[in-house]
């Protein structure tokens, strides 16, 4: 990552824990996405996590999965989201988008970063595009040509050996899983997360990012003393659901 | 299939450990004389292999082409082909540890295989199912509960197979400790594909010896419906190597050639990466999944396995598709004929061999394999016959006391 990247700036800031804030382009709708990352920056979201929405998110609770195909309904197309990000980027925080495999392989994974790039982001998050795939390694080459950081996602259970591999390629942050599973607001932290964190601390030398049932100023406050990054989604998408104030929630989490 | 255009294992981080356990307990099982007795007595003792092959003389005549023959998977202890890989991977679970089994299922099929191996094999079973399957399979969800599984129903995305996939890998992530997903076609991370085709390739074994002995020679063509393939790569497998065996996949046709209106991937399907393997999938531009129809839960599915997909590619399998339509005569020609009722999904099959089998000389045999039984689908004939008896029985059932 080259120097003046926003995120690596960012990282380099000292400022600890940092949050990142996950959205979803096109929830509540293409016209509104502005605003939720609006809010969630003035709420205190230092990075912001853009999802791309697919149709069958692997990784995803009902939480996201159901929004996403609500985005999809009402229309959002990749276009949207690559709009939608230019504006996102606007706002002065460091973006990284999130989607997976399938949507990033049918644009074109190389084209798929330089539009990322040219729209200003600065990472890259694909959780089911493991790095020793023909398309994990085509994602890394776009990255290191575009200078945008391809985050690896692992979880407590991974082994060392598997560790010491992603980490070759692995720049920006590290996003460790709080526990096996998938995201959404309600489910506990693994028991050995903090162990797990940071054995990928030592292995990767890198920031760390911890996310999946980040829902509470609590939750943060524990998170805190194992994570750099600290990264919660659901909890937002539930409160766009529900009309909920979605800057004073970010306030209550990261004040 | 190493190094293959299609297959790999597209799967989050924390599932790279699982596979690879499940990679080396497939690897070692099939050197295990342990193993493969256990397994054999299972499928011959338990599961009643090896099934038969049914000389279907009548539409033979009626047709007046190639002589046809049935290979009935039908016969199988709880109804279809689907046993076979459970057998196998309930086996491999156990090895591993593992406390129960999940699985997703379409028609219901896989899922009343999974529940009676784990029954048999003494652990604990959780099936995810559309609640659009749910709706048009209910027999299954009866009979898994009574063979003591939990039935979760998905009730979001299609509903429909696809979505009860997503939702046992989700289950699976959770609780891999102590989960075994068993995954019912040759589709998903390596090594499914492989493994699953390798439990069923005693379909295609088992029509070679059959012929053999009846016939003294080779099938021209060898013919299976697809939903993700396990069934047609088991029956193809034995005959890849035999270039003049024709092999061909029937899909599921549906009511049209609309996105949406069938689940064929040879009239819509692109490369694609989904659900941890990368083949042909039916979906928009934008690489979202698309909807998909057919009458026949099991067929109703975009994906195909990667390594059918390379097969068909590459020439050695042909693929074609039946209506939903064709496929509802096709299984009341063969019960008219030969007694036999079959499921919806391996009437597909049947549906081609109607088409195929007239112009072929009278010298030619044709192999189709009967996946499943036609019980599960009583519900579903009923609706297509009109058959205003049995709705009445419905009513009266249901008012009774
Ligand atoms: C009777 C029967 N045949 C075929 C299939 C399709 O699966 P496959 O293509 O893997 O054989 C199913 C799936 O549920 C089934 O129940």
């Amino acid at each position: 990552m080259s120097e003046n990247n926003a995120l690596e700036i960012l990282l380099k800031s000292g400022k600890r824990p940092l949050f990142m804030a996950h959205m979803i382009a096109g929830y509540p709708s293409t016209a509104e996405s502005e605003k939720v990352a609006a809010a969630l920056v003035q709420g205190g979201a230092d990075i912001i996590e853009l999802q791309i929405p697919f149709s069958d998110p692997m990784a995803d609770g009902p939480t996201i999965a159901v929004a996403s195909e609500d985005a999809l309904k009402a229309g959002a197309t990749v276009a949207d989201s690559l709009e939608i990000l230019k504006k996102v980027v606007g706002l002065g925080k460091p973006v990284a988008v999130m989607s997976y495999t399938n949507p990033v392989f049918r644009f074109g994974i190389a084209k798929f970063v330089e539009a990322i790039k040219a729209a200003g982001a600065t990472a890259i998050i694909v959780p089911d595009c493991p790095f020793d795939t023909e398309e994990g390694k085509a994602l890394l080459a776009a990255g290191k040509e575009n200078d945008i950081c391809i985050i690896p996602v692992v979880s407590p259970g991974v082994p060392e050996e598997r560790l010491q591999e992603l980490a070759k390629d692995a720049c920006g942050f590290v996003y460790c899983t709080s526990r096996q599973g998938i995201t959404g607001a309600t489910s506990k932290f693994s028991n050995d997360l903090a162990d797990f964190a940071s054995t990928a601390k030592r292995i990767f030398n890198l920031p760390l990012a911890v996310g999946f049932g980040v829902k509470s100023k609590a939750d943060v406050q524990s998170l805190s003393k194992i994570a750099d990054i600290i990264i919660a989604g659901s909890v937002f998408v539930n409160a766009i659901k529900r009309g909920e104030n979605v800057e004073q929630l970010a306030r209550d989490l990261t004040s | 299939m190493k190094n293959s255009k299609y297959g790999g294992a597209y799967v989050p981080e924390m599932l790279w450990e699982t596979l690879k356990e499940l990679t080396a307990a497939f690897e070692s099982a099939k050197n295990d004389p342990a193993f493969q007795k256990e397994f054999q007595d299972l499928l011959k003792n338990y599961s009643g292999r090896p099934t038969t092959l049914i000389f279907a003389e009548r539409a033979t005549a009626d047709l007046g082409g190639a002589k046809i023959y049935l290979k009935n998977e039908g016969a199988n202890l709880s109804g279809a082909h689907k046993i076979t890989h459970c057998l196998g991977q309930g086996l491999l679970a156990k090895r591993l540890g593992k406390k129960m089994l999940i699985a997703e299922t379409g028609a219901g099929q896989h899922g009343v295989a999974t529940a009676t191996v784990a029954a048999r094999l003494g652990l604990e079973c959780i099936v995810f199912m559309g609640t659009e399957d749910i709706r048009r399979q209910r027999p299954n969800v009866f009979l898994m509960e009574r063979l003591g599984a939990k039935v979760v129903p998905v009730e979001y995305g299609s509903k429909t197979l696809k979505d009860a996939v997503n939702e046992a890998l989700k289950f699976w992530m959770e609780h891999l400790a102590e989960a075994h997903y068993c995954i019912g076609s040759v589709l998903g991370p390596s090594p499914y594909p492989e493994m699953n085709r390798y439990f069923q390739s005693v379909i295609g074994r088992e029509i070679r010896a059959q012929l053999q002995e009846r016939e003294g020679k080779l099938p021209s063509a060898v013919l299976a419906c697809v939903g993700g393939g396990s069934n047609a790569m088991g029956s193809f497998d034995d005959f890849i190597g035999e270039k003049s065996v024709r092999l061909i996949g029937v899909e599921a046709g549906g009511i049209g050639k609309n996105v949406g209106e069938h689940a064929s991937r040879k009239i819509a399907g692109v490369p694609g990466i989904f659900q941890g393997y990368k083949s042909l999938f039916l979906q928009t531009d934008e690489g979202q999944i698309a909807p998909t129809h057919s009458i026949s839960a099991g067929l109703d599915y975009p994906g195909i396995g990667p390594e059918l997909a390379e097969l068909y590619e590459s020439g050695r399998v042909e693929l074609t598709y039946a209506t939903d339509a064709e496929a509802v005569d096709a299984a009341d020609f063969f019960a008219k004929h030969e007694g036999v009722i079959s499921a919806l999904e391996s009437a597909h099959a049947l549906a081609e061999v109607r088409k195929m089998a007239p112009k072929m000389g009278r010298d030619e045999i044709i192999v189709a394999t009967l996946s499943g039984r036609g019980d599960k689908d009583l519900f579903n004939f009923a609706r297509a016959f009109k058959d205003e008896s049995f709705k009445q029985f419905l009513k009266d059932e249901y008012e009774r006391k």
